[in-house]
């Protein structure tokens, strides 16, 4: 028989390093003399898109097509340390020590057009990769252009930037800390399954997610976690373990370990919370790591809802299924 | 040109990555590339009493092979504790099938792997500890010499007492999760070259953390940082997973000892029997609420296993403590939680970073305190999650960004969840 | 031993072994390194290339398996300038992440496409589900073949219009 059931998990996630840790990241934006603007970072992009998200920072703030951006990145004689690609830090760090970094470029832009326009701040807009005077738009200086004009003397249009916000280290005897992590993240997953009672299989027909997040920088890559995220909670959940026996893996390949394929997998239904009220750029949260942590308690009160017994440890295999159902079956008696 | 900050501006990497032009560790070649293979450890436990490698030597195609008898003086390596040996010596212990004995360089991948079972090794075996309870005993034996608890944390906010006290319920469970492969689709990759004149080492490989992955390396080697440059291919995903050291040390000495280009690739169940996994945890979790549904004490003890070697957990499993009352106010809050060394392969960081595991404990007891209490579950989660003014089980006062009942009650909506008032 | 394969319409020559794997011809030999080791067992798909029109895993065929076959791999759709539709569709749909399953994920696709033109969601998801992808839960990848389906057919417009910007590739 199939039964269907809904469960529910909260979770909350404190990001970056966080403990009085020393946590950082540097950034540095450049215009260059070849229509392009550099950006350098040591931030790993594993596939999460850090790459693409400061591009959209820095050309947000320097008001230019992001097409104009080429990075250099995870060299470490070509860049400064990014700190990891761990603890949901990067759109937060690195993506805070880009955009002050374009801030200080644009600081730049505008200070070194001011002397060639002979006219002061507030009369100076910049657009599309150009500075102008508001009442003269039509003469401009390209960025590339007012680059060429600094060079001669002995300048660069770059700016650079550090984030180093504090987190404290907690007292050794009760773990108390005024600032343990820089921010924290929330998520809310209701899952949706179907427990076939006579093999003991579990269907996730699907997620709803609410994610709070301040702001999505780039919404689909945010989703994009939040799926891939969610699955890989599933298969913790349901289906993954490396069973080591006497320090001796039993399982080491995929055979043997199995994690969730296309047809094991749900629709995932993603609502984005923006308030825009976090510390991090526009706004923004890190997400990647809370992504995965709702996943597994909230199928695990799904299967709960569905045939009434309550697991607690995982995964929660077939096998583990049927054997409970058996056991309930024998106590109902 | 504003608003592309919250577009779906397309990701930077994509179209090299469809069209297979992105290029990974392991898609890097040389003319003259050799090929490395890592000779692991054929027990758990044990001490290496004999390493005899001159039939491998001997074979056709066999560049070198590399023992630490060959480098004396490396240094043991490790995120937080450095306490991984690079290889192990001979009257020196192997604590899980991960450590390795040799190197063997050749001219080609099959050669290789060949040469590996040509090595003779004698082990003087010891007890076998895979389950951290046993590692906890006291006559257990001592798997690094300051024991098995590698190390402890605790919390301790409001009264605790008290807060039982206080509560008209009490629900108390352990909770057990399972080691975990991150998976990262992208087996371990490297390829290292050694440039004798400069005296700097080239590493392509992935690291999560760049310039610390360097420290690490240079500082095992007894460089200076400046001679050990890596530069970052495509990454084939991480998780946590490439945060630790693998292919990396290997490469380089491989990469000193026959100053040609080297290349180093695990097979899938190298990677998952070498590289880290997501902590197993015992989670014991005991949580008082009043019979109108407010919570009033929560307290846990955690034992995470960490395996062989420190890497993360020093940082991991009381991170997953420290999350221990999920997004809900509790005013007296206490916990202990304890990293144990066992012959498992080590864990590390895994997405959520202790969190995880955690939450499956957290999120299982509100479910059943909302059951016992007759609440709806969403409701239950609702009264008690936190709001701008809130206390963290750290004692950090959360002043801004607070936004978990939005989260609950868009769930709600979203799932057109039945028996519960939003207002 | 000499066999004779032709890998993207090219017919090539190649000095090989009884012992080697397709996989390692096309990595190692002739430096076609889309195609991807994410097993060597056949059970991750990241492997996948079109060989006489079927899929297979390259890591479980040898070279001599492979003599006198016609061979697709991604290196072999599209081109510079213009991709395959399957391919932009990956890249508009946010289909990709670490990238690693991609060209095995859009071969198989490729396959599906051709034999099922307007698969739907369950058909789709049973065409994929000999590649594993650990990044994306598979949501983006389903969109994205949805969307190829639709580029293919000629009757779609472009994904995305109106809300994405830019070209992607910026580097």
């Amino acid at each position: 028989m199939k039964k269907k059931g809904r469960g529910m998990a909260t979770i909350m996630f404190g990001f970056g390093y966080g403990e009085g840790f020393p946590d950082h990241s540097i950034a540095s934006v450049e215009i260059e003399k070849n229509g392009k603007i550099l950006i350098r970072t040591a931030a790993a992009d594993v596939g999460q898109g850090v790459l693409t998200v400061i591009t959209q920072i820095a050309a947000e703030v320097l008001k230019v097509d992001p097409d104009r951006f080429y990075i250099i990145q995870g060299d470490t004689h070509l860049t400064k340390n990014s700190g990891s690609t761990s603890a949901t830090r990067q759109t937060y760090f690195t993506g805070n020590a880009v955009k002050e970094a374009a801030e200080e470029l644009l600081a730049k832009i505008y200070h070194y057009a001011s002397l060639e326009f002979r006219s002061n701040h507030p009369q100076l807009g910049v657009e599309d990769g150009k500075v102008f005077r508001h009442d003269d738009p039509e003469n401009y200086l390209t960025y590339w252009q007012l680059a060429e004009i600094v060079e001669k003397k002995g300048e660069r249009l770059y700016g650079e930037a550090s984030f180093f916000p504090r987190t404290y280290a907690p007292d050794p005897e009760t773990g108390q800390s005024e600032r343990m992590y820089v921010a924290y993240t929330f998520l809310t997953q209701v899952a949706e399954v179907e427990v076939d009672t006579d093999t003991g299989l579990v269907e996730v027909l699907k997620v709803d997610s609410a994610l709070d997040l301040g702001k999505a920088i780039n919404p689909q890559n945010v989703e994009g976690q939040l799926e891939g995220g969610t699955v890989q909670g599933m298969g913790m959940a349901l289906m993954e373990e490396q069973v080591i026996r006497e320090g001796i893996t039993l399982n080491p390949d995929l055979t043997g370990y199995l994690v969730p394929t296309a047809l094991d997998s749900p629709r995932i239904n993603s609502c984005l919370v923006e308030n825009e009220d976090a510390d991090g750029p526009f706004g923004a949260k890190g997400v990647g790591e809370p992504t995965t942590i709702a996943a597994a308690p909230a199928i695990a009160n799904a299967i709960y809802d569905a045939i009434g017994v309550r697991f607690y440890e995982l995964p929660i295999t077939p096998e583990k299924i049927i054997r409970a159902l058996k056991e309930k079956e024998k106590n109902a008696l | 040109m504003t608003g592309i900050v919250g577009s779906n501006f397309l990701k930077v990497d994509a179209r090299d990555k469809v069209t297979g032009r992105a290029i990974y560790p392991d898609d890097i070649y040389f003319d003259d590339l050799l090929y490395v293979k890592v000779k692991r450890a054929p027990h758990p436990h044990a001490y290496l009493r004999k390493l005899d490698v001159s039939k491998a030597e001997e074979l056709p195609g066999v560049v070198k092979v590399i023992t630490a008898t060959d480098y004396p003086d490396l240094n043991k390596f490790g995120l937080i504790i450095k306490d991984q040996p690079v290889l192990v010596g001979i009257g020196e212990k192997m604590r899980y099938l991960g450590d390795a004995l040799a190197i063997v360089v050749a001219e080609s991948r099959e050669i290789a792997t060949r040469a590996l079972d040509l090595i003779r090794v004698e082990v003087e075996e010891l007890e076998v500890i895979s389950d951290p309870l046993r590692a906890m005993d006291d006559d257990a034996p001592a798997i690094h010499e300051d024991g098995n608890i590698l190390i402890t944390h605790y919390l301790d906010k409001g009264d605790v007492e008290k807060g039982f006290a206080g509560a008209d319920i009490i629900v108390e469970r352990e909770y057990r999760t399972q080691h975990i492969d991150q998976l990262p689709l992208q087996p371990e990759a490297g390829v290292g070259l050694y440039d004798e004149e400069s005296g700097v080492i080239k590493l392509w490989v992935a690291t999560q953390w760049l310039h610390d992955t360097q420290a690490d390396i240079a500082q095992s080697l007894g460089l200076p940082r400046e001679k050990v440059r890596i530069i970052q291919p495509a990454i084939g995903g991480a998780f946590g997973k490439r945060e630790d050291i693998s292919v990396h040390i290997h490469l380089a000495l491989a990469a000193m000892a026959t100053g040609r280009p080297v290349k180093l690739t695990y097979t899938r169940e190298e990677s998952m029997i070498t590289q880290s996994k997501r902590h197993p945890m015992i989670i014991r979790a005991k949580t008082g609420a009043t019979k109108d549904g407010y919570l009033t004490a929560w307290q846990v003890e955690v034992i995470g296993d960490a395996g062989a070697y420190a890497s993360s957990s020093p940082a991991v499993v009381h991170k997953g403590m420290y999350h221990c009352t999920g997004p809900y106010n509790v005013e007296n809050v206490r916990g202990v939680s304890h990293a144990v060394y066992t012959n498992n392969t080590y864990s590390g960081a895994m997405r959520g970073f202790g969190t995880t595991q955690m939450a499956f404990a957290y999120e299982s007891q509100m479910d059943i305190l909302a059951h016992e209490l007759g609440l709806d579950p969403a409701q239950f989660r609702l009264q008690n999650a936190y709001q701008v003014g809130s206390l963290t089980p750290n004692g950090q006062v959360l002043s801004r960004s607070v936004n978990v009942r939005e989260t609950i009650k868009k769930a709600i909506e979203m799932s057109d969840w039945k028996g519960v008032r939003v207002e | 031993m000499k066999i004779t394969i032709t890998v993207n319409g090219e017919k090539r020559e190649v000095e090989t072994t009884p012992s080697t794997r397709l996989l390692d011809l096309l990595r190692d030999d002739l430096h076609l390194t889309g195609t991807k080791e994410g097993c060597g067992k056949g059970e991750c798909g990241a492997c996948t290339v079109i060989m006489n029109g079927e899929l297979v895993a390259s890591c479980l065929v040898l070279s001599p398996q492979a003599d006198g076959a016609e061979i697709t791999t991604i290196e072999g759709l599209g081109t510079e300038e213009e991709l395959d539709p399957i391919q932009e569709a990956y890249i508009e749909a946010g289909a990709v992440q670490c990238g690693f399953c991609i060209p095995g994920m859009v071969l198989a696709s490729k396959k599906l496409l051709e034999e099922n033109p307007q698969p739907d969601e369950g058909e789709i998801r049973r065409g994929l589900s000999g590649n594993i992808c650990r990044c994306t839960g598979y949501q983006k990848i389903i969109d994205a073949v949805k969307l190829a389906a639709k580029k293919l057919a000629g009757t779609g417009k472009l994904a995305g219009a109106g809300k994405s910007r830019g070209k992607g590739g910026g580097r």
